[in-house]
């Protein structure tokens, strides 16, 4: 089982993924493996100012979700992501960890994470070279359809909502600033306040 | 001649604007004024000088004229405005015009064909969201916003509806071929070297 090396040909799976050691976290994206939200996998914790803006968008969220289909996980939780539904580990070229998903469909959950594409994808940028987030990952959740997918900001302190448009694309995002509500009609009458996510 | 204050209903004018101290950078938007402080940070005029050396050097001897902040940009303004009726002037980081005429001793009057903004964290929301619906209602061809801390890029263009679309998005280390300027590639490893 090879282990993961960042910036070579080697292409990897879910099967190769699972062998990984545990302290360690990796992304696959079409079978290249990359170093969670871009940090380094030797030092692997996100910032403090990063994990309070994830804590408190999913606090809201579940919040609301409570007692309703649509679930909230925060990262880490795999979501494997592949153009069939039901393939081999051997065949799954792509894992990743969002920071936040909601899941609405049950039957794609399981005991190891999500099997096919969350409903919304939440990721909050690191600021490092390898930050797929507005790259390889908009062209990812894209592909499989995610409906919403927010890409927070934090040292701009905004919010950028993509949507999925009747062409299956992305249209142009709705943008937020720090003291803005978000109204998520995906979700019902779901409205996050960016105030008490972005505080110093 | 009023001075600016943030958080007020007071609206401005470029007449206004014109007497303010030369120490004080603002911007009007609609009236409202807003405050450029602080000077941007070493990171952002890095950005600044290596977008404006690639820029600079393409477009040295053609028609397109590169500008960079400070320089102001009167977007309202039309022909036969007095200054006190010009409620919109911006300072973009950058800005590419490619019809002279819309150049004069004091700036730019009217809509630059590019503009780029680089963030920062006092401006990054006015950016994103007042400048992105200005540089649309003005229809600015091409409007980029660059995240220095993401290392990456956005370019929003207009479509075929005289609106902004879903940005190109791009990374810190690719290729960005500028069609609006001819054959112009803009090498992002370049840009965001530290």
């Amino acid at each position: 089982m090879p282990l993961p090396q960042a910036n070579s040909d080697q292409k990897y799976t879910y099967a190769d993924y699972l062998t990984w050691p545990d302290d360690e976290r990796w992304e696959i994206i079409d079978g290249v493996a990359y170093p969670w939200n871009g940090i380094q996998a030797m030092s692997p914790a996100p910032s403090v100012h990063h994990q309070k803006i994830s804590m408190e968008l999913s606090r809201q969220l579940s919040t609301f979700l409570k007692g309703k289909p649509c679930q909230v996980f925060a990262a880490p939780f795999d979501v494997r992501l592949s153009d069939q539904s039901t393939v081999s580990d051997n065949y799954v070229d792509t894992v990743v960890q969002p920071d936040l998903v909601v899941v609405c469909n049950e039957s794609k959950l399981d005991d190891r994470g999500c099997n096919g594409a969350p409903d919304l994808v939440i990721e909050i940028t690191s600021p490092s070279t390898g930050n797929n987030d507005l790259t390889i990952k908009f062209d990812l959740y894209q592909k499989h359809c995610v409906k919403e997918y927010w890409i927070v900001l934090p040292e701009a302190k905004a919010v950028m909502v993509f949507r999925l448009q009747k062409n299956k694309k992305y249209g142009t995002p709705d943008r937020f600033g720090c003291t803005d509500i978000i109204k998520v009609p995906l979700l019902g009458d779901l409205m996050v306040e960016l105030g008490s996510v972005f505080i110093d | 001649m009023p001075l600016p204050q943030t958080d007020t209903e007071q609206k401005y004018t470029y007449a206004d604007y014109l007497t303010w101290p030369d120490d004080e950078r603002w911007e009007i938007i609609d009236g409202v004024a807003y405050a450029m402080s602080p000077s941007p940070g070493t990171r952002h005029q890095r950005l600044s000088l290596s977008l404006s050396l690639q820029f600079g050097n393409y477009l040295k001897g053609k028609q397109c004229a590169l500008f960079v902040a400070p320089f102001d940009v009167r977007l309202s303004e039309r022909i036969g405005f007095t200054d006190e009726k010009i409620t919109t002037v911006v300072q973009p980081d950058l800005l590419v015009v490619s019809d002279k005429t819309k150049l004069d001793d004091r700036g730019c009057s009217g809509t630059p064909d590019l503009v780029i903004e680089i963030l920062s964290p006092s401006t990054a929301v006015r950016d994103i969201k007042l400048k992105f619906d200005l540089y649309q209602q003005h229809s600015v061809k091409e409007y980029w916003l660059i995240h220095p801390a993401e290392q990456t890029l956005l370019v929003y263009k207009l479509d075929k509806t005289g609106m902004y679309g879903a940005a190109d998005r791009y990374a810190g280390n690719d290729q960005v071929s500028v069609s609006l300027l001819g054959e112009l590639v803009i090498d992002l490893a370049e840009v965001f070297a530290e």
